[in-house]
């Protein structure tokens, strides 16, 4: 048998090669623990409102996004708010399961000072990782008080204490954004531009305007021209799923929808709404104007196709397919850009594609128990929400980032447009470190300039194309939101943002008919037009058999709640 | 990369039932132990290894058994019985979700094992060794890619649009227009087994060339002096001189049928085709990882390892009755 025992030798070694690669992957969170709360001896003038002295380091843990590990004080802003507070912090990204991780913090209890949970926020609650931080925003940050004044209840938790702030609280008046980030019917310029501009507002306009211009141009550069299509990958299918809803003329609540009335929450899923929608592309696959690979396409494969200039029209939320309008800008033909259009299944419906102003008070950063002093953080968010840092923050310096007009408005040449926007400079001034997952304001400053760049009318416009400005006159608009109507005001928007317990019935029924409807969407919309009806009913009777009132209940209780005051 | 297989001399079986002459019981034990004690230091690691990262973490399956919240000692988690295993048993989707599992493990499995068999003897004829390192390089080249870019080339070779599957099919005639892959359900499982072929296929023949090796080469010269062909000398001295290996091979191999692999499904699935996508470990993902419910994870692991455990000892037993070689 000695073949055998070779065979155990090989394995052996392989093992060995798994154990020291596991070994070496334990190492790094052991070295990062290591490092921190270093307190670095630095003699700065202890001047201004805050304890400078001594610098302290504390560490940061960004559970939200991917990012430079570096530390703050490398950016010229991170520099300055340490000359002003003292304080500066060693930047950590995720990389690979956010659950893992912070499962394994968990477990050792080894956790960083600050730390921004993204979706493990409960877990690391439950655990009780965090601080309550209700005496110190009392005594260390009244401007944190003030800014988010009208919030505070919303992300005070059951027990009275609060344990994260939230960003982004809107304060003064609330800016929408002067470009389409949302949901929307996105329809090639080009063809808008060959009919003449036409005013469109229904589904059937729409899909009438689209499967017009297919005919006449079968091909697009020498390639098949692809009518319609849709994101149904994986996590990004509600991208699919929502259509309906936004139709009907609701603003992007989740899987329901609020009666404006009676405040009662209702899917959607089997609704009329969304059996018109997919009748209406069940209808277009038959005719052959629907994009075959609709519901087999990765995302990559969809911003592939956006970006080859063939895709007449779809429907996505604007900020999943950036990269693709990103390229299509680059690439040069204006008439291949894609323009958003407000489209709702009759003329009497009003379209509410754009957010009302949201709050969401489930994500935020926190103070775990392993940081000492925890007031010296507090310290550095007070300062960091104050107005003027909030401007260097979202604008950068005025004369090298920002110019101000006669009317002290704030706007971009366009040599600056092109520096901010590169990733270099952005990273650099510490534009990218400080503009999100720290306490920050939106909406707009005391002297009415918006906070954040983009929802100022002043820099959207300076940022049109000359093709950008020709469709704008076209339609006699400023922006192309204004093709958009205002948000009506749902002061529980948004419902998704709602606690869900984990393991709870509501979220094990949010599972399965996720999972259903993209089961079942994808026959019903790629069925023969004549077993349309009979697969509809399927999936009516397979969703009505989970515990749809369960879910209702659930989110009309959290839209009364939140009317009443309670967050 | 080359595995150099030294030879080692023929040692004695160490057979407990030894001659009468030879010290029994105890005794014999601890004399074995002097003269192997070189190999008994250098299992220690490994040994340590095993009891720390594979028997500690069994404690664990108390959590399938609790409704588990972390950070909270062992023993103040709430109890929840067998609701768990009740929810994982009992879900509409349990039974299909065990049929892709199951499926995709037997296919794997089995064109595993005949690729990369095949390939080995392949490799082992051939007399330029140039070619023969040029042939092995590329085809255990895809074992280094991640399933992510994996998932991603392949994705785009079955493309309708430019698809390069798609395109020597229909230059060669044996389809009119191209065809949705992806978008077949019952395509899925052999667009699995055959991306793991690719993926996998000169990796694993790695193990088998060495086994060649092992082989005495005067029985090739003997069988040539006899006259024998090639096939004949593949059919009987390559491919008996290589069945300990396989045997071994395939009992490991068993013993992990519910591990159907997991990243290829879920990078591959679409709404289309997840009827036959979803295996068992991407169930636990979303219904134990993603809500954190780490019970029904546990649960779920438990169910696997009882599983494994069954086929692992039923193959056992089979090769035992069967004379073959075999793991214990």
């Amino acid at each position: 048998m000695f073949k055998k025992s070779n065979l155990l030798l090989m394995l052996a070694l392989s093992l060995l090669l798994v154990f020291a690669a596991c070994s070496s992957d334990d190492d790094t969170p052991a070295d990062a623990a290591e490092g921190q709360d270093q307190e670095t001896t630095d003699s700065g003038e202890a001047t201004g409102e805050y304890q400078t002295e001594p610098v302290v380091t504390y560490s940061f843990f960004n559970a939200a996004d991917s990012g430079r590990d570096i530390n703050t004080n490398e950016t010229v802003l991170g520099q300055l708010f340490e000359e002003q507070t003292g304080v500066n912090f060693d930047l950590e990204h995720i990389v690979g399961d956010i659950n893992q991780r912070i499962g394994v913090m968990v477990a050792s209890g080894d956790y960083p000072d600050v730390i921004v949970p993204d979706a493990a926020i409960d877990t690391l609650l439950d655990a009780g990782a965090f601080i309550p931080l209700n005496d110190l925003l009392e005594e260390h940050g009244p401007n944190i008080l003030e800014m988010y004044d009208e919030y505070i209840d919303r992300f005070t938790m059951e027990d009275g204490n609060i344990y994260w702030i939230p960003f982004g609280a809107t304060v003064n008046e609330f800016k929408p954004m002067a470009n389409i980030d949302q949901g929307a019917f996105w329809i090639q310029r080009g063809v808008l531009k060959e009919n003449g501009f036409p005013e469109v507002t229904t589904l059937d306009e729409y899909f009438d305007l689209i499967t017009q211009y297919a005919d006449e141009n079968p091909e697009i550069d020498g390639m098949r021209t692809i009518p319609f299509t849709g994101l149904t990958y994986d996590w990004r299918f509600f991208a699919f799923a929502n259509a309906p809803n936004h139709l009907a003329g609701f603003p992007n609540d989740g899987d329901v929808m609020v009666d404006m009335e009676t405040y009662e929450a209702s899917v959607y899923a089997d609704s009329e709404h969304t059996k018109r929608y997919l009748q209406k592309l069940n209808e277009l696959n038959a005719e052959g104007y629907l994009d075959q690979e609709m519901f087999v396409m990765n995302y990559d494969e969809y911003l592939a196709k956006l970006t080859s200039g063939r895709v007449l029209g779809f429907f996505d939320y604007g900020w999943q397919w950036g990269n693709a309008r990103d390229a299509l800008r680059d690439a040069g033909d204006p008439d291949k850009e894609f323009m958003a259009l407000p489209i709702v299944f009759d003329e009497d419906i009003v379209d509410q594609y754009i957010e009302p102003p949201a709050f969401t008070q489930n994500r935020g950063a926190a103070i775990t128990v392993n940081a000492e002093n925890p007031e010296r953080i507090i310290q550095f968010w007070d300062n960091l929400v104050k107005e003027e840092n909030q401007r260097l923050i979202m604008w950068g310096f005025e004369g090298e980032h920002y110019e101000v007009d006669e009317d002290g408005m704030f706007y971009r040449t366009d040599e600056q447009l092109v520096l901010t926007a590169e990733q270099s400079e952005r990273d650099r001034v510490g534009m990218s470190v400080f503009e999100w997952n720290w306490p920050r304001i939106n909406g707009s400053f005391s002297d009415g300039n918006a906070v954040e760049p983009r929802r100022q009318a002043e820099v959207a416009l300076a940022d049109y194309s000359e093709a950008d400005r020709e469709y704008l006159e076209a339609y006699g608009i400023e922006t192309f939101a204004e093709l958009f109507a205002q948000p009506q005001d749902r002061p529980w928007y948004p419902a998704w943002s709602a606690n869900i317990e984990q393991g709870s019935d509501v979220q094990i029924f949010e599972e399965r008919s996720e999972e259903m409807k993209k089961r079942h969407f994808a026959r019903i919309v790629l069925a023969d037009p004549a077993d349309f009806e009979k697969e509809w009913n399927d999936f009516v009777e397979a969703y009505r058999s989970l515990d749809v009132d369960a879910f209702e209940n659930f989110f009309t209780e959290v839209v009364e709640q939140r009317l009443r005051g309670e967050w | 990369m080359s595995l150099q297989q030294t030879p080692t001399p023929t040692a004695p079986n160490p057979s407990p039932k030894g001659s009468v002459k030879n010290p029994t019981g105890f005794k014999l034990f601890l004399r074995r132990c002097k003269e192997q004690r070189v190999l008994l230091y250098m299992s220690i690691p490994f040994i340590i290894w095993l009891i720390i990262f594979r028997y500690l973490p069994v404690a664990g399956w108390v959590m399938a058994f609790q409704d588990f919240r972390p950070a909270r000692p062992m023993f103040e988690q709430d109890w929840a019985g067998f609701k768990h295993f009740e929810f994982l048993f009992t879900d509409p989707r349990f039974m299909e979700v065990m049929r892709n599992t199951l499926a995709m493990s037997f296919i794997n499995l089995i064109l595993g094992f005949v690729t990369a068999i095949s390939l080995a003897i392949l490799l082992n004829e051939l007399r330029n060794v140039t070619f023969k390192r040029i042939v092995q390089t590329i085809s255990y080249m895809p074992h280094f890619l991640s399933w992510v870019v994996a998932a991603g080339l392949v994705s785009a070779a079955l493309s309708m649009e430019n698809g390069i599957i798609n395109i020597i099919l229909t230059n060669i005639g044996i389809i009119d227009r191209p065809v949705m892959f992806l978008g077949i359900g019952e395509y899925f499982w052999g667009i699995i087994g055959l991306s793991d072929v690719w993926k996998n296929v000169g990796w694993n023949s790695i193990i088998y060339l060495a086994a060649i090796t092992m082989i005495d080469t005067e029985q090739y010269e003997a069988a040539e002096i006899d006259g024998a062909s090639r096939l004949q000398r593949i059919w009987h001295i390559t491919l008996p001189g290589m069945r300990p290996v396989i045997v071994i091979l395939l009992i490991m191999n068993i013993g992990y049928i519910l591990e159907s692999g997991f990243e290829a499904q879920y990078l591959l699935m679409n709404p289309m085709n997840m009827d036959y996508a979803e295996n068992l470990d991407i169930f636990v993902l979303r219904y134990g990882i993603n809500m954190g419910n780490f019970s029904l994870a546990t649960a779920a692991g438990m169910f696997k390892t009882v599983v494994s455990f069954i086929f692992l000892f039923s193959a056992n037993s089979i090769a035992k009755k069967l004379g073959e070689a075999r793991l214990f």
